[in-house]
């Protein structure tokens, strides 16, 4: 009260002109502070943008239909890829390189010989079609996925949930995972939507340059509106992460929530800053003492050991078609490559072992099964082109970079994470470029 | 007396600085062993085989069968060679290979020039020898080793080899040339163990040429080649009488180097540039930098995953094909990404191309030539033999590569 009278007796105090500007300013600065109100309420989101991805000229319309699809198989592809197998030139590995190298000569054949005389692939095909799979045109793609419904129950609310894949994955990965989601739990049961991102598996691979995440999360959007969805969930990992986040930023009222595993922060000041006095004093800067574990000593865990793994990256964001043309005549070639990522990404130290630890986590009938995906549709060469498409500028400079998430988002951040990302620094993607601060949760999530 | 111990002493230093400085610092090495196992008790076979490039239908039939099973994908449309290796050109490159090359003439053609082969170390070397047929009286051949990198091979010098060797000027020098297949390249066998860097390499080189009486050399060499020779030159600088190399990068970026690149464009004739060097490496970023990101990602995978890299390139010869002759195109000109295709056949011949490719393939090393990339690299940059500041005891003389420009630290020390 008494500091009124203090400041009421100041004001007074002051001539005309200069109660004029004391007034002006305050008017200007309210006016500045509700304006800046008003537009931290609003949420930003990035242009849908359009595109076509057929061959030639797009055509005056475009057949809308859903159809109903059934993975296949032939004899005659059966044998092709026998004959392919029996005709394998092996290069003997070098002595105890274990998976240092790349995959291990000794091990792969293992597995070969397991592909060619066990491996049954007219009972995974058989497996595959367990769940209705889809194709529907959309701007110029054949685009395919797996639609799986809750069975009907009474009191039960049903929420659509439409999970992404990545490279070298496919829709195949989700399928363990889609019984638990579609059965009902406390009332609550998903509908899940599992599409394969065009030039992957069984949707086509456009036929014109420039197909990035943008254009996919586009894809995405209009087949969740064909499918009659107006709001839904998203999940995502590796490219799938990208994508659905580029969907959540593209219409956010419609994307009730995000999940990811795998996020990927700009490497701004606070991220720098937050690495060099990390390992000291890690509670200043947001980290966990698991934060710590996983991150130090840097430069061994995210320097050396990224480019150790990146490889594969660095020549298909750059020549996709030379990468990939070997691997779509040697099925051999192409399981090697594909596999030895499921070793190495699934656990660094997998590479000081001579069978790459593939089978502690994974049964060679699934990661094979994945590897036919990828085989009988030819899509190799596709799916590295994925990367050229993305990497062409500089991401960082993309428009979905310099935008927020504004939708809920969690976060697993698996302990073998090929990058860890922090809390701290996923909250600050989300907030970085948006407004508002929307609930983040990182799930410690276990090894799978 | 203090006056005159102070004198002494201070002449005694200076005279022990300079000859420390003069002493050439030299390359270590020790010797290795890279066949399989153990190595064996007993004397080490150094006989000299003659070698003879060979082939057979089966070989034919099963490279024809494989290139009409191939399943290619259609490249995106008005990308030319920006994806890499154009699909629409690879199927004419292909469709010439299969109807048109002879690879029964090109072993011919192989076999002009006497081939051997040489166990050392363990592991058989393979290379070309070749004598000159006349010397001029009252001199001799000059002993030269000519080394290849990859994807090349002992191949890519058979256009020189008659001028060397039989010189249209009978003033000429002429040279007895020997090109060896560094282990793990061609019909040089691979090596079994780890850690076959370009150091063993050069000391197996130094061990063949000895073998084959050679005690004073000259060398030459080109990417892999560079590297190779430079270290012989560096373990046996008094044997190594001359050096000549094309791509030659810096692996050491000095504060010299760095103030070029800053200035250079200002003051080119600070930093000896020439108005070609300034053509060649300005804008920096752009040509140095962005350039090296978008033509490196092959040295990437190869120097961490050399085995998954190769594998299926060693079933598919058109993957091969494709793996190695979009390098042919790129590497001759960056310019030629936006050509349909790639301008190969404006500086090469198909069939010298395929010749290439078909030594790759018919022998079946592809993954081993890849882990040299590993051995060499995966240890960092910055490894004793790659560190330029060994001075070569030699005349070091450069060729521009198009696509490789390199402003050079040239260092004589005769």
């Amino acid at each position: 009260m008494q500091r009124l009278q203090v400041l009421k007796g100041a004001f007074c105090g002051l001539d005309p002109i200069q109660q004029q500007l004391v007034i002006g300013s305050a008017v200007a600065a309210g006016g500045i502070l509700i304006h800046l109100l008003y537009k931290r309420r609003q949420v930003k989101s990035i242009p849908l943008g359009e595109g076509w991805w057929g061959a030639g000229q797009k055509p005056l319309s475009e057949d809308e239909q859903i159809h109903p699809f059934e993975v296949q198989t032939t004899d005659e592809e059966i044998e092709d890829l026998h004959e392919r197998i029996d005709r394998t030139r092996y290069t003997e590995s070098l002595e105890d390189g274990c998976f240092h190298y790349g995959f291990n000569s000794t091990y792969l054949k293992k597995v070969v010989s397991y592909w060619r005389h066990k491996f049954d692939w007219k009972k995974q095909v058989a497996a595959l079609n367990k769940y209705p799979h889809f194709k529907t045109k959309i701007e110029g793609l054949d685009v395919h996925y797996v639609h799986v419904r809750p069975p009907r129950r009474e009191n039960q609310t049903v929420v659509p949930l439409m999970l992404v894949h990545g490279w070298p994955g496919s829709f195949y990965e989700f399928y363990k995972i889609l019984p638990l989601l579609t059965e009902n739990r406390d009332g609550l049961a998903f509908e899940v939507i599992c599409p394969s991102i065009p030039g992957y598996g069984f949707s086509d691979a456009p036929r014109k340059q420039g197909f990035d995440s943008l254009a996919a999360a586009r894809v995405f959007l209009t087949l969740m509106e064909r499918l009659g969805f107006s709001q839904f969930y998203l999940q995502g990992g590796d490219w799938g992460s990208l994508i659905t986040t580029n969907m959540s930023q593209m219409k956010p009222m419609c994307v009730k929530g995000l999940h990811l595993n795998m996020i990927k922060v700009r490497m701004g000041f606070s991220v720098m800053f937050s690495l060099m006095i990390g390992s000291y004093l890690p509670f200043l800067v947001g980290f966990s003492r698991e934060d710590v574990r996983r991150l130090f000593p840097f430069f061994e865990k995210n320097v050396y050991g990224i480019l150790r793994e990146t490889g594969y990256f660095h020549i298909q964001a750059t020549k996709p078609d030379t990468a990939g043309c070997g691997g779509n005549d040697s099925p051999v070639g192409l399981a090697a490559y594909i596999l030895e990522k499921f070793s190495t990404w699934t656990d660094n130290s997998n590479r000081a072992l001579a069978d790459g630890g593939l089978e502690r986590k994974f049964s060679l009938d699934d990661v094979l099964t994945n590897v036919m995906i990828y085989w009988t549709t030819g899509s190799i060469v596709s799916s590295m082109r994925f990367y050229k498409e993305n990497f062409k500028s500089n991401p960082d400079n993309r428009v979905d970079a310099k935008v927020g998430i504004t939708v809920p988002t969690g976060l697993a951040a698996f302990p073998a994470e090929l990058m860890h990302c922090p809390k701290s620094w996923a909250r600050h993607r989300a907030l970085w470029g948006g407004r508002g601060s929307p609930p983040l949760s990182a799930a410690r999530g276990a090894p799978c | 007396m203090f006056t005159e111990v102070l004198v002494a002493l201070a002449i005694g230093g200076l005279i022990f600085f300079l000859v420390q400085k003069s002493r050439t610092p030299v390359l270590k090495t020790e010797d290795g062993w890279w066949g399989a196992g153990a190595p064996p008790d007993g004397v080490e076979d150094i006989s000299i085989r003659p070698f003879k490039v060979t082939t057979s239908d089966e070989e034919l039939e099963d490279l024809n069968r494989r290139i009409d099973q191939t399943r290619p994908t259609p490249s995106l449309e008005d990308s030319q060679f920006n994806y890499g290796f154009n699909s629409q050109y690879l199927q004419e490159v292909v469709s010439y290979w299969r109807n048109d090359f002879d690879w029964r003439r090109q072993v011919d053609k192989l076999n002009r020039y006497s081939h051997f082969k040489t166990n050392i170390e363990g592991i058989d070397v393979h290379y070309l020898h070749v004598k000159p047929r006349n010397v001029p009286e009252g001199s001799t051949a000059v002993p030269l080793i000519m080394v290849h990198g990859w994807p090349g091979s002992f191949y890519e010098f058979y256009g020189l080899i008659p001028l060397l060797t039989e010189p249209s000027d009978p003033q000429d020098l002429v040279f007895e040339v020997v090109c060896p297949s560094i282990p793990g390249y061609g019909f040089s066998e691979a090596p079994h163990k780890k850690g076959f860097d370009s150091v063993c390499a050069a000391r197996i080189f130094h061990k063949l040429m000895k073998r084959l009486g050679f005690h004073k050399f000259y060398a030459h060499g080109g990417d892999w080649g560079w590297l190779v020779t430079t270290n012989m030159a560096q373990l046996q600088p008094g044997v190594v009488k001359g050096l000549h190399v094309n791509f030659a990068p810096n692996s050491r970026p000095g504060l010299s180097m760095v103030l070029s690149v800053m200035l250079g464009r200002r003051f080119p004739k600070m930093f000896g540039f020439t108005d070609f060097d300034v053509r060649r490496l300005f804008p920096c970023v752009d040509k140095l930098v962005v350039e090296a990101v978008k033509e490196t990602g092959y040295m990437h995978i190869q120097a961490t995953k050399p085995d998954t890299a190769g594998r299926g390139l060693n079933d598919s010869p058109v993957g091969l094909a494709a793996y190695i002759l979009e390098k042919f195109s790129t590497w001759t000109s960056p310019d030629f990404r936006n050509l349909e295709d790639g301008g190969l056949t404006r500086k090469f011949s198909l069939d010298d191309l395929l010749t290439n490719v078909m030594i790759y393939w018919t022998s079946g090393c592809i993954v081993s030539s890849m882990r040299f990339y590993k051995e060499n690299f995966g240890r960092g940059l910055n490894q004793p033999h790659s560190r330029p500041p060994i001075p070569v005891n030699a005349c070091r003389g450069a060729r521009t590569h198009p696509s490789a420009h390199r402003t050079l630290d040239v260092k004589t020390n005769e």
